[in-house]
């Protein structure tokens, strides 16, 4: 319901500067472009190519020498914002529905089709920034709005856990040499935030990163410009030193921690295209 | 009266066209598919903002509630295991639940009275928003054992139901959000809040002296845990049933060993009905419950502290607690009209 109330408030204002009849910039050029983003997803050096789940061959290795191969990757990002050194400012407008079409700022990456790879960002205000900030996964604000659709509608291949209700944020599943039953599947997700009462441990874990990336130039957005910011996302540093034989298998926020502490360190800006 | 008391939360649009529209007329408001707040109940917690409570909604709800389709061999609907005459809990009969192939489920189905003020969902809690909980029903292999994805592309071939999704959501293809939001419509009004203790409350009703000396007993015996107007304080306790529970409960959730054979303080609303009783449906009786606490606990270590020495509760302090029990009971809520399959 905050975007109920931000667009209440937006609406107060809006009056409010009408009724003022005060002068103002043209919107057009206020407003600024489009900014776009594009997620590129790497092991190590090499491109991420899916391969069939039949497929023996392994392109590639863990840190520790594991070889193995990726038949499905796909993440979610949310509540992207980017900064500026001079105030600059824009937050991605968020709204989670029932209705496909009315979902925003909540984008479902997935390898297997590059459309969904590429973000685009509209009406970000003319400036300069410097810093890109998102979310990897659903967080408490996304969940607890309830039964969404679109990207976020398990009958269509929404990531989900019943049992613990919540999106998986990322899920990175494949084949590997080294286990007889070759597959291995790591679903990260849990976004509880539950700070542990006196005298008892930690209970849920929140496996919602938020990963704030420095943009490698001053990238400038203004009505002639669309930049491009692209992002590496590195797998090999997800799995990080995953042994497949110990942990084929990761299907629960306490587990997937071990991976989700990786997150923040598998995301680069490789380039900004001005 | 109470029932025009209860129902002050009509929507200010509903009372504004009433006024404009109707003025001169003697017509009055049909609010059997209005959502209300009763106002001696914790506030909703239903995000009634994104998904209204219309009659038409709350009838496609009841009709999906009443359907197996939602199973994989078209067995079981949610009405199976949740049946009105128990408050919508299961029937005596079946201790743990019953799915598909007759495969008998792990715990006791609870009632779904109030459900729209309750923070979490199921014994252990895992569920945190009311449109999620019927996609555990539906993909759980020993309750309806089918997918959601296939429950979607059920109700799509079905022309009655297409036409149901585009007169209640204006949609032209029936998609999971708009099944769940129709359950959910469904589901929160399922408010049982007219039971005699709710009248005593209200300084409608007059107890006896035998159920108001159990009230008494109840709030210095009882309330620790079952706090509040709807007898719980929604933690997850051990209450002492195994010396080694079997059943990791709370645990599963939240993976922490302190949780382990920790279940939700359940409501005691419409308690007299909801036989048998705990997670899994282990005792028969309420003497059976309160005996239980007064020389049965046993110890394990998440035990809850306050069980420690049991609860001690005489023959005749039972009879009276029992007593008090009983005005939990809303048979307005068991024989309301409109939860009747239409």
């Amino acid at each position: 319901m905050k975007t109920l109330k931000s667009t209440i408030a937006l609406l107060a204002m809006a009056v409010l500067f009408i009724s003022c009849g005060e002068e103002t910039e043209d919107p057009q050029t206020k407003l600024g472009s489009s900014v776009a983003i594009e997620f590129d997803n790497f092991v190590g050096t090499s491109q991420v190519n899916l391969e069939s789940e039949a497929s023996t061959s392994y392109a590639y290795n863990t840190t520790g020498g594991q070889e193995f191969n990726l038949t499905r990757v796909q993440y979610y990002v949310s509540k992207i914002i980017l900064t500026g050194e001079n105030g600059e400012i824009f937050e991605d407008e968020l709204q989670v529905s029932a209705n496909a079409d009315e979902i925003k700022g909540y984008y479902f990456i997935h390898e297997s089709d590059n459309a969904s790879k590429l973000i685009e960002l509209t009406n970000v205000p003319k400036g300069t920034y410097t810093q890109i900030t998102f979310n990897l996964g659903i967080d408490e604000e996304g969940v607890q709005e309830g039964a969404a659709g679109g990207i976020l509608d398990p009958a269509n291949g929404a990531p989900f856990w019943n049992w613990n209700a919540g999106y998986i944020g990322m899920t990175i599943e494949g084949q590997t040499s080294v286990i007889d039953e070759s597959e291995f599947a790591i679903h990260i997700g849990g976004w509880k935030d539950i700070i542990p009462e006196d005298g008892t441990t930690q209970k849920f874990y929140n496996n919602v990163k938020t990963i704030t990336l420095n943009l490698d130039v001053n990238m400038q957005v203004n009505s002639t410009l669309e930049p491009e910011i692209h992002i590496v996302t590195d797998i090999q540093k997800i799995l990080g030193d995953v042994d497949f034989t110990a942990t084929p298998q990761v299907h629960s926020p306490a587990v997937g921690r071990l991976f989700a502490d990786n997150l923040e360190s598998a995301f680069v800006v490789d380039h900004v295209h001005q | 009266m109470y029932i025009s008391k209860k129902r002050i939360q009509l929507p200010v649009w509903g009372l504004l066209l009433f006024v404009f529209g109707c003025q001169d007329s003697e017509m009055q408001i049909d609010d059997t598919y209005v959502f209300y707040q009763p106002a001696h109940f914790p506030e909703a917690t239903y995000t009634l903002e994104n998904n209204p409570v219309t009659e038409k909604g709350f009838l496609l709800g009841e009709k999906l509630f009443n359907d197996p389709i939602l199973s994989r061999d078209g067995s079981v609907a949610c009405s199976n295991c949740h049946q009105q005459g128990t408050a919508f809990a299961d029937s005596q009969q079946h201790p743990l639940s019953k799915g598909v192939e007759d495969r008998e489920g792990i715990r006791n189905a609870p009632s779904l009275a109030n459900l729209a003020f309750l923070p979490e969902f199921f014994w252990d809690g895992g569920v945190t928003h009311l449109d999620f909980v019927p996609l555990n029903a539906i993909e759980t292999e020993f309750e309806m054992d089918e997918t959601i994805e296939n429950v979607i592309v059920k109700l799509n071939k079905s022309e009655t139901y297409r036409a149901l999704f585009k007169d209640v959501f204006d949609m032209d293809e029936v998609t999971s959000p708009y099944m769940l939001h129709a359950l959910s419509q469904f589901m929160v009004m399922m408010i049982s809040d007219n039971s005699r203790y709710d009248q005593y409350l209200q300084g409608e009703e007059v107890l006896s002296s035998e159920e108001l000396a159990g009230m008494e007993l109840f709030e210095s015996k009882c309330e620790g845990c079952h706090a509040g107007v709807l007898q719980s304080d929604f933690s997850y306790r051990n209450n002492g049933l195994d010396a080694m529970p079997l059943d990791s409960g709370r645990n599963r959730i939240t993976e922490n060993s302190q949780d382990w054979g920790k279940f939700r303080v359940p409501s005691l609303r419409n308690v007299e009905l909801t036989s048998p009783y705990m997670h899994d449906g282990r005792f028969e009786t309420l003497e059976e419950v309160l005996k239980h606490y007064n020389s049965g606990v046993q110890i394990y270590e998440t035990l809850d502290p306050s069980l420690k020495s049991g609860i001690s509760i005489s023959d005749d302090e039972r009879a009276k607690i029992i007593s008090f029990l009983k005005t939990l009971t809303d048979r307005d809520f068991t024989r309301d009209p409109k939860f009747f399959i239409h």
